[in-house]
């Protein structure tokens, strides 16, 4: 039987056996014994065993061969390894070369500009790449006297984001959201406007998210001149559980050089984390765990941990993390999520009930929080303006039951006054952005954190009052307000 | 105890065979293989059908050399041989018929009763390895005493398959032992024709998910391997055609001749082997068209509750492709054979079958089928995407039975269960089917996939796992709302929570330039309305919105089978914006939408013309539109006033 050949690059492919068959320096030799799914046991002798997160070759029937990296030694000889790539065409009795080493990945200079996979190679077709060094993607995290705990606002120029969930320079922030609410979207509004405001070193790592997005980010990075600066990681939604679980590392190993070793100032944008722990929970059953809450890994807290604490500032420079996290089924105290809110400085929460209202981005400024939303780091007046704002939502939201039953005309004056600004600051709060002006029809703006803070400090003084709440929305400054109005009323 | 073990071997042969001659073809056997100082367990089974000859199963092996498998393999040449002749060549095709209707003479005669023989029969015969000569020298002595006597024949030349055999079978699992050197996922065959996929590679054991008919499979049952994956036929004989999972024909037009096959898993085109979606893909229904517009290699899901007319927009799309030249694959999953029946027969009297793919995977079908008939579908459209750069249109219709498919299976393998008893990797199961759509970079040749993934919901929560999973995938989903749909708002799409995250960038300038707020405003209609229901003084330009946003809602009303074209989508918004119905009563601007379309077509089709052809929508074009409606509009109320006298 004829079986066609798979489309992909045909060049590309022997390119790739041919690294890999040379890259063929092992130590030990052992033979697979079970697969099962992306998890392959292979049997060495005693003393011969590769240690856990060793990475390990494997044979296919064609010659290929497949990186693994060791799980767990599971006794009599046998390590129980991490497919990073389909197992299909693996048969028992296999060899499997053990390396002698984690997965190395290149790092330094010379990786700015390429896109890479989990294992460190270039997948741009961009010819080979020169490293600094090459440094293993399990590394320590920095220890308690390398920490720099001073943290400085970092603007945005999303409005929702810097009044009320300021992010910090070298701080931790997440991006929470069910699918479909707009995480992609921001964050890559969000690597726009910073990295071409702050410039900068950025490392990108796509975790288990869409291919045509990568696709799409690269050539936009290209057109706008960033991407030198930029180094891109992917393992998407189409490779296996072990690429998945291992990718987030390769990016922040490439990360860490710059920051430790270039004493730079990193962007790390990691879209999305919680495939990263999806991905550990797919191999944790097949590796022989038994599952805790709702199917997760019982090591869940762990990984987490491990990976988090690598993502810090040192004294030798900072690493700012924009991470966007999955809400499966929308549930926020499903135990993924759950587990990555103590790691965080600053939690922007997208919800539904927002992108039901067309208002994008749809950030829920109630459920979001910031640690340093504080009077003392970010100034007295914005704080101010953040605490009224938040108060006026709730209010709103606290009257939105009476309303739905009386109707507006039972509140008393005071209460409509609240409800009709609170309307218009939600409105405000809307914000057209430039990555996705071909679909909106409205063209993106950028909003310093003055002009945030003069644009909701006039709509809670009560001085556009006399505008109706539609020109609030979409707009950039409070000045496109009154532009848009000054020209529908001549 | 290692040079002291059992060996068993069983000889198969037509007629039975003397007890000494079949031990000394054991021990031959034996010798050669160097098990010396074993005991043999040597069994004799008949089987008529062999004709002559005899079989040998030993060490995990299967010796065939009966008449039957030689014959099985002439046959398979032959068929080969056949399809070749008889495949897309135009000018070898008439040279050859003659000789290829000798070979189909003769074909049947060597099958004998051939039409329910399937691609996978063929499968069992294998090409026959000949012995090398040491190979040759040890059987020969077992080979050579059979001809002494009996009339079994010299056989010079054997075949070798590795063979496993059936220990345990169960809801349409079997544990097969042996086959030490199968690969994970391939595909095994049983000898009763049934096949199966190796998913758990265990030590002792292999797990195979039975595929089709296995009610034939049983204990004892032996299985050989194949070599490779599961792959289907491919090619442009399948357009038009109705297939199962495994591509064989269901349908009552004969024999598929494949261009050639797929293995049904394939790697995604991977990040720098695509190109930005540009191009779009038109359904026809301006809703979708204009608010959540697909592009050509986009995925867009579809989702809401039963009976919310799902199916009945992928079926709108597929018809609306004709003028499009997007050739279309449906895979319905789980579903009734009936309802497929009658979206078959709809597709057939509209023109669509000419273009389009059925596979089919119903709800009698194996869990493994429907588990597979997703795949195999895209391998089949991938065809069309890497081989002619076409684009192709893909629906699965629906996803939801295939993750309860999967479902079924993994636990029956005993694969730990996750959230909603899915296990862990059932995102990765719609992530590497829908990440094999694509719009291919220039440097492959172009041609896109398109699909659009069907997921049910229940009772509207499109925040359960299933469907979150799928949005998290797609780039953008159709959200269809029991309320709207019974509230004669259809398609029912709720506008709000519909998204297209590619598809503004492939619309025409044309659509963009009336659409291109429009998803949004109508998201902030939406809201005014529930919000201002309560009778509060509303100011004059709150209303204004209001009564705009009624008016374009009504323009969305569309029915089934009715497609519009992009420039009256165009249109018909334009007008709605800009105000042109505000006179009619709300129930009357639907049926003047209508009229004034039918209008347009017939007697002024040029304006349609050049809005189609250019893809914009010009300033004149809009005045001259906007002065058609105005004249347009007394005549047809005249119509529909002496409509109601009469």
């Amino acid at each position: 039987m004829k079986v066609m050949n798979m489309a992909n690059d045909v060049q590309l492919q022997t390119e790739l056996t041919e690294i890999k068959q040379k890259t063929v320096k092992y130590t030990y030799k052992g033979s697979v014994s079970q697969i099962v799914g992306p998890v392959i046991d292979a049997r060495f002798k005693i003393r011969e065993m590769p240690k856990i997160n060793e990475e390990v070759l494997i044979e296919r029937e064609n010659g290929e061969l497949i990186a693994c990296e060791v799980a767990q030694q599971i006794g009599n000889g046998v390590v129980r390894c991490l497919a990073f790539e389909p197992t299909d065409g693996v048969a028992r009795g296999a060899v499997a070369y053990a390396t002698g080493s984690p997965v190395k990945v290149p790092v330094g200079d010379g990786v700015r500009g390429r896109i890479f996979n989990v294992l460190g190679q270039t997948i741009d077709k961009g010819g080979p790449v020169t490293a600094a060094d090459y440094w293993s993607i399990h590394r320590e995290a920095p220890g308690f006297a390398d920490q720099n705990p001073e943290p400085r606002a970092l603007e945005t120029g999303i409005k929702v984001l810097d009044l009320l969930v300021p992010y910090s320079q070298g701080g931790k922030i997440g991006l929470f959201g069910g699918a479909g609410v707009g995480k992609t979207v921001l964050i890559l509004e969000l690597i726009r406007n910073i990295s071409q405001e702050h410039g900068g070193y950025s490392v990108f790592t796509g975790v288990g998210e869409r291919s045509r997005e990568g696709n799409d980010l690269w050539l936009e990075m290209k057109d706008s001149g960033v991407l030198d600066n930029t180094v891109l990681v992917f393992g998407q939604m189409n490779e296996t559980s072990g690429t998945r679980m291992r990718v987030p590392l390769t990016g922040l190993t490439m990360a860490e050089y710059f920051r430790d070793v270039k004493h730079k100032d990193v962007l790390l944008f990691i879209d999305n984390i919680y495939r990263f722990v999806q991905a550990g929970s797919e191999v944790s059953a097949l590796l022989g765990r038994i599952p805790s809450a709702v199917g997760y890994q019982p090591t869940l807290a762990n990984e987490m941990g491990a990976l988090q604490e690598r993502i810090t500032s040192t004294r030798n420079g900072s690493i700012t993390s924009i991470q966007a996290v999955y809400v499966p089924a929308d549930d926020l105290t499903d135990p993924a999520p759950a587990t990555t809110f103590a790691h965080l400085d600053a939690i922007t929460v997208l919800s539904r009930a927002v992108v039901e209202m067309g208002i994008y981005p749809a950030v829920d400024p109630l459920e979001s929080s910031s640690r340093i939303l504080t009077e003392s780091i970010v100034g007295q007046e914005h704080y101010r303006i953040a605490l009224k704002v938040q108060e006026m939502l709730q209010r709103y939201r606290d009257l939105q039951d009476i309303i739905a039953i009386l109707g507006m005309d039972e509140l008393d004056p005071d209460d409509k006054k609240t409800v009709t600004r609170a309307r218009k600051i939600q409105r405000f709060l809307s914000q057209p952005f430039f990555v996705t002006a071909d679909s909106t029809g409205y063209e993106g703006r950028y909003v310093t954190i003055k002009e945030t803070l003069r644009g909701f400090s006039e709509i809670i003084s009560g001085s556009t009052d006399s505008i109706p709440e539609q020109y609030f929305f979409m707009k950039g400054t409070i000045d496109d307000v009154y532009k848009d109005y000054k020209e529908h009323h001549v | 105890m290692a040079n002291k073990m059992k060996k068993v071997i069983r000889i198969v042969s037509a007629s039975g065979i003397p007890e000494e001659k079949a031990m000394q073809i054991a021990s031959a056997f034996a010798e050669h293989f160097g098990y010396l100082n074993t005991d043999l367990d040597m069994s004799q089974e008949i089987d008529t059908s062999l004709l002559g000859g005899i079989i040998v199963y030993f060490d995990d092996k299967r010796f065939d050399y009966s008449i039957k498998g030689r014959l099985g393999y002439i046959s398979d040449l032959l068929h080969k041989e056949l399809q070749q002749i008889s495949g897309d060549n135009v000018d070898v095709k008439d040279l050859l018929k003659e000789q290829k209707s000798q070979l189909r003479e003769l074909v049947d005669r060597f099958l004998k009763t051939d039409s329910d023989k399937t691609s996978l029969d063929f499968l069992w015969n294998t090409t026959p390895e000949p012995l090398n000569s040491s190979d040759k020298a040890a059987v020969a002595p077992g080979a050579k005493s059979r001809s002494d006597g009996d009339s079994v024949p010299v056989v010079d030349q054997v075949y070798i398959d590795e063979v496993g055999q059936v220990i345990r079978v169960a809801d349409g699992i079997a544990y097969v032992a042996g086959l030490n050197n199968c690969m994970n996922d391939e595909l095994l065959i049983f000898s009763n024709k049934a096949s199966g996929i190796a998913m758990n590679l265990e030590e002792e054991q292999i797990g195979v998910v039975l595929l089709g008919d296995i009610d034939e499979v049983q204990e004892g049952s032996i299985c050989k391997r194949t070599g490779h994956t599961v792959a289907v036929p491919v090619g442009d004989s399948l357009l038009g055609r109705v297939v199962d999972a495994l591509g064989q024909p269901i349908d009552e037009d004969g024999p598929i001749t494949p261009a050639g096959y797929r293995e049904i898993e394939a790697p995604a085109a991977s990040v720098v082997d695509r190109q930005p979606v540009t191009t779009p893909l038109y359904t026809g229904i301006t809703a979708i068209d204009a608010m959540t517009p697909v592009g050509r290699g986009q995925r867009e899901l579809i989702i809401g509750d039963r009976q919310t007319g799902k199916t009945a927009i992928v079926v709108d799309t597929i018809i609306n492709q004709a003028s499009q030249g997007v050739y279309c694959v449906y895979v319905a999953i789980g579903q009734k054979m009936s309802t497929l029946a009658s979206v078959v027969e709809t597709l057939r009297q509209r023109g669509a079958m000419r273009y389009t793919t059925i596979v089919a995977a119903g709800a009698a079908d194996q869990a493994s089928m429907q588990y597979i008939a997703p795949f195999s579908a895209t391998a089949i459209a991938e065809y069309w995407m890497y081989e002619q750069h076409k684009d192709v249109l893909i629906v699965y219709d629906d996803l939801t039975k295939n993750a309860q498919a999967y479902r079924n299976i993994s636990l029956l393998l005993r694969r730990p269960p996750g959230r909603e008893a899915y296990p862990g990797d059932i995102f990765y199961l719609h992530s590497r089917l829908l990440e094999r759509s694509a719009h291919l970079s220039d440097t492959l040749g172009g041609g896109s996939l398109t699909a659009l993934p069907i997921v049910e919901t229940q009772s509207g929560d499109i925040s359960a796992y299933i469907p979150t999973n799928v949005i998290s995938i797609t780039d953008g989903q159709i959200y269809l709302e029991t309320d709207l749909f019974f509230s004669g708002q259809r398609p029912a799409i709720n506008v709000g929570l519909s998204v297209s995250r590619v598809g503004g960038a492939a619309q025409a300038k044309a659509m963009k330039k009336v659409a291109g707020s429009l998803r949004i405003s109508l998201a902030q209609y939406n809201e005014i309305a529930s919000f201002s229901q309560f009778g509060s003084d509303l100011d004059a330009e709150t209303q204004q919105q209001l009564a705009k946003g009624k008016s374009l809602n009504e323009i969305l009303k569309q029915p089934q089978y009715s497609p519009r074209s992009m420039p009256e989508s165009v249109i018909l918004l334009y007008l709605a914006t800009q105000g042109a119905f505000s006179t009619l009563a709300t129930e009357e601007v639907h049926l003047f939408a209508l009229a004034l379309t039918r209008y347009l077509q017939n007697v002024h089709r040029d304006v349609l013309k050049r809005i189609s052809d250019s893809g914009l929508f010009a300033d004149e074009d809009q005045a001259e539109v906007k002065r058609l409606c105005a004249d347009y509009l007394p005549q047809w109320q005249q119509e529909q006033l002496v409509d109601e006298a009469d």
